[in-house]
C-alpha cells in the first residue's frame, strides 16, 4: 500500500452553530488522482482549507506528507510541496500573467521552466497582460500552469473545472492527465461534475455532511455497486428484512423491489430467493448513482 | 516577491500621495511673499474669544519664515494629509479580500507573518519616504524666495512625524485584521486621526498632545525633540502591529 499523503482523522470544524465537518476521516494514497465528491455545502473546501492551514480544524487531525497541518512552522513545509488552484482561481488581478508567474516561481526552486513554456503557449497567455482582463477559460488555464509548474508532490484542486465552457474543461482535465502521467504527482480534486472525476480520478472520496460515505478505487466501486431488481407475481413485499452485508438501500414499487448493494451482491440475491420473485436481475451502477445515494439528505 | 505584490498594491496609493505632497510642500515655500504680506494686517484682527486667540497665535508664529513653514507645512498640510495617507495604506491588507487573492497568498509557502509583515514594513517604508522627500524640497526651494530652511529641522520634524503618527497606521493596520472590508478599518481610524489634529486643536482638548508630537512643537519652540510622546506612540503603535499579525495568524481565511 502506498504512503497515504493526505489522512484525517475525525476532523471536526464548526462555523457558530454550524458543524461543516463532522468526523472526516479519509487518506490520499500517493501517486493517485483522487476525486473528492459532496454536494454543496457537504465540507468539501472546508476540507481543502484545513489541509493547505488555511483554517484550523475545531478537533481532530490533519496531516499532508506527515506533517500536521495546524501547526504554522508545518503548514510552511507542506505548502512547499503543494499546489493549490482555488474554486474561484484566486490570483492577483493587478498584476500581469509575466508578474504572477514570477512572483508564483520565486517560492519554488524545482519551477519547471519548461513546463511554462509550454502551458502559456497551450492556454494562448501572453505573459503582457493583466490578470483583470483575462477570460474565465485563460484566468483558470493560468492558475492551473502555476500549479503545475512548481514541481508539486500534490495537487489540491477545488472545483477546477469550475464555469469552463466543455472545450476548455476538456483542455484542463488532459493538461492536468498529461502532468500526472509525466510526473510523480498525486492530485486530490473536489468536483460537481461526476463525468470529470470518473474520466480521470483513480480514486474516489465522496462525502455528505462532513463524514465520509463512500471511499475506494473508482474500479473496486464499479466492481462492488450493484443494483439488484426483484419482480414477484404480485405486489413486492413490504419493508423485506436483509441480513446480507452491503445493502445500501431498499426500495419498493409496485411488483418490484429494487435493492442498491454496496457489496455482497450474490448474497443479498440468495438471500432473496426466500421471498420467491419471479426474476433476478443485477445490474452495475453508474459514479453518478452511488454519488446520489451516498450523498443523498437521509445518508 | 512579497516585497514586490506589496509595493503593487500600495503604489497608487503612495505615488498619489507622494504627488499631492510635492505640490503642497512646493505650495509652502512660493506662497510665503503672499503670506508675509498679509500677515501684517491679520495682526491687526481683534477678533474675540478662542479662535481670535488662535489667530493672533498663528499670526504672531507666522512672523518668521521658521514659523511660517512650522505652521503651514508641518503643523497643518503634512500632518493632515500624511496622517490621511496613513490610514489609507494601513487599511485593507490580507483581509480586504479574504475570499478571493489572499487565498492565492495563504497558499504560498510563507507565513503569515511574514505576509502581514512585508505589507506592514513596505508601507511603513512608504510613509518615511512621505514624511521625508516632500519636506526636502522646503530647504531646497527656500533660496528661491530669499529664505533658508535649515535641513537639521527639515529632518527632526519629519522623522518626529514618521515616529509619531505611524500610530495611526498601526491603528488602521489592526483594524484590518479584525474587519474584511477596507472601509471600515479606514474610517474608523480617520475618525480617531480627525478627533486627535482638527477637533483637539480647536478646542484645546488635552488628547491634541499627539498632534503637538507629530508637529514636533516642542522642537520648534524650545529645541527639545518630544522624545517621551515619540516613544509613547511607537510602544503603542508596536503593540497594535503586534496584535493585528497575531489576528491574522489565528483567523480562518
Amino acid at each position: 500500500m502506498p504512503e497515504a499523503i493526505i489522512d484525517t482523522t475525525d476532523l471536526r470544524k464548526r462555523f457558530g452553530t454550524l458543524e461543516a465537518l463532522q468526523g472526516l476521516t479519509l487518506q490520499v494514497q500517493a501517486g493517485s488522482i483522487c476525486g473528492f465528491l459532496g454536494r454543496n455545502g457537504a465540507g468539501k473546501t472546508t476540507t481543502l482549507k484545513i489541509l493547505l492551514g488555511m483554517m484550523r480544524p475545531t478537533s481532530g487531525e490533519a496531516r499532508v506528507f506527515g506533517r500536521r497541518a495546524d501547526d504554522s512552522t508545518a503548514s510552511v513545509e507542506i505548502r512547499r510541496d503543494v499546489a493549490f488552484v482555488g474554486e474561484d482561481k484566486p490570483l492577483f488581478d493587478y498584476m500581469t500573467v509575466g508578474d504572477m508567474v514570477r512572483f508564483t516561481a520565486a517560492f519554488y526552486p524545482r519551477w519547471r521552466h519548461d513546463l511554462e513554456r509550454h502551458y502559456l503557449g497551450m492556454f494562448g497567455l501572453s505573459p503582457a497582460v493583466k490578470v483583470k482582463m483575462l477570460s474565465r477559460g485563460m484566468r483558470t488555464g493560468l492558475a492551473v500552469l502555476l500549479a503545475l509548474c512548481r514541481d508539486a508532490r500534490l495537487l489540491i484542486l477545488d472545483e477546477p473545472t469550475s464555469g469552463l465552457d466543455p472545450a476548455m474543461s476538456e483542455q484542463v482535465l488532459q493538461a492536468l492527465v498529461h502532468h500526472m502521467a509525466s510526473e510523480a504527482t498525486t492530485v486530490f480534486f473536489s468536483s460537481h461534475h461526476i463525468a470529470e472525476v470518473e474520466q480521470i480520478a483513480d480514486r474516489v472520496v465522496i462525502i455528505n455532511r462532513g463524514r465520509v460515505t463512500v471511499a475506494g478505487a473508482l474500479d473496486e466501486l464499479r466492481e462492488q455497486y450493484r443494483r439488484i431488481q426483484f419482480v414477484f407475481d404480485d405486489d413486492a413485499p413490504v419493508a423485506p428484512v436483509f441480513h446480507a452485508k452491503g445493502v445500501e438501500r431498499v426500495s419498493r414499487d409496485g411488483r418490484v423491489l429494487t435493492v442498491l448493494a454496496s457489496e455482497g451482491a450474490d448474497g443479498i440475491v440468495e438471500e432473496a430467493r426466500t421471498l420467491r420473485p419471479v426474476s433476478i436481475d443485477v445490474v452495475p451502477v453508474s459514479l453518478k448513482e452511488i454519488f446520489l445515494e451516498a450523498s443523498s439528505v437521509e445518508g | 516577491m512579497l516585497w514586490y505584490k506589496a509595493w503593487l498594491e500600495t503604489r497608487w496609493r503612495f505615488l498619489i500621495g507622494l504627488a499631492v505632497l510635492l505640490v503642497f510642500a512646493c505650495g509652502a515655500v512660493f506662497d510665503y511673499p503672499a503670506i508675509a504680506r498679509l500677515n501684517a494686517s491679520v495682526s491687526a484682527i481683534d477678533a474675540p474669544g478662542n479662535l481670535g486667540r488662535l489667530i493672533r497665535e498663528a499670526a504672531e508664529t507666522q512672523r518668521t519664515y521658521r514659523g511660517f513653514i512650522w505652521l503651514q507645512w508641518y503643523r497643518q498640510n503634512l500632518v493632515q494629509m500624511w496622517t490621511i495617507l496613513a490610514v489609507l495604506l494601513g487599511s485593507g491588507g490580507l483581509l480586504a479580500s479574504s475570499s478571493g487573492a489572499a487565498l492565492f497568498a495563504l497558499s504560498m509557502p510563507a507565513s503569515r507573518t511574514k505576509l502581514a509583515g512585508v505589507r506592514a514594513a513596505t508601507a511603513l517604508m512608504e510613509l518615511l519616504v512621505l514624511a521625508l522627500i516632500p519636506s526636502l524640497l522646503i530647504p531646497l526651494f527656500s533660496p528661491a524666495v530669499g529664505q533658508h530652511y535649515a535641513l537639521g529641522d527639515t529632518a527632526v520634524h519629519s522623522v518626529a512625524l514618521f515616529l509619531a503618527g505611524s500610530v495611526f497606521f498601526s491603528l488602521a493596520f489592526l483594524l484590518s485584521a479584525v474587519f474584511d472590508d477596507f472601509w471600515r478599518p479606514m474610517l474608523i481610524t480617520c475618525a480617531v486621526a480627525l478627533s486627535q489634529t482638527l477637533v483637539g486643536a480647536l478646542v484645546g482638548l488635552p488628547f491634541s498632545g499627539m498632534l503637538r508630537v507629530m508637529s514636533a512643537e516642542s522642537y520648534f519652540r524650545t529645541g527639545q525633540v518630544p522624545w517621551g510622546g515619540i516613544g509613547l506612540a511607537l510602544v503603542v503603535g508596536l503593540l497594535m502591529l503586534y496584535v493585528a499579525v497575531r489576528l491574522v495568524e489565528r483567523r480562518d481565511f
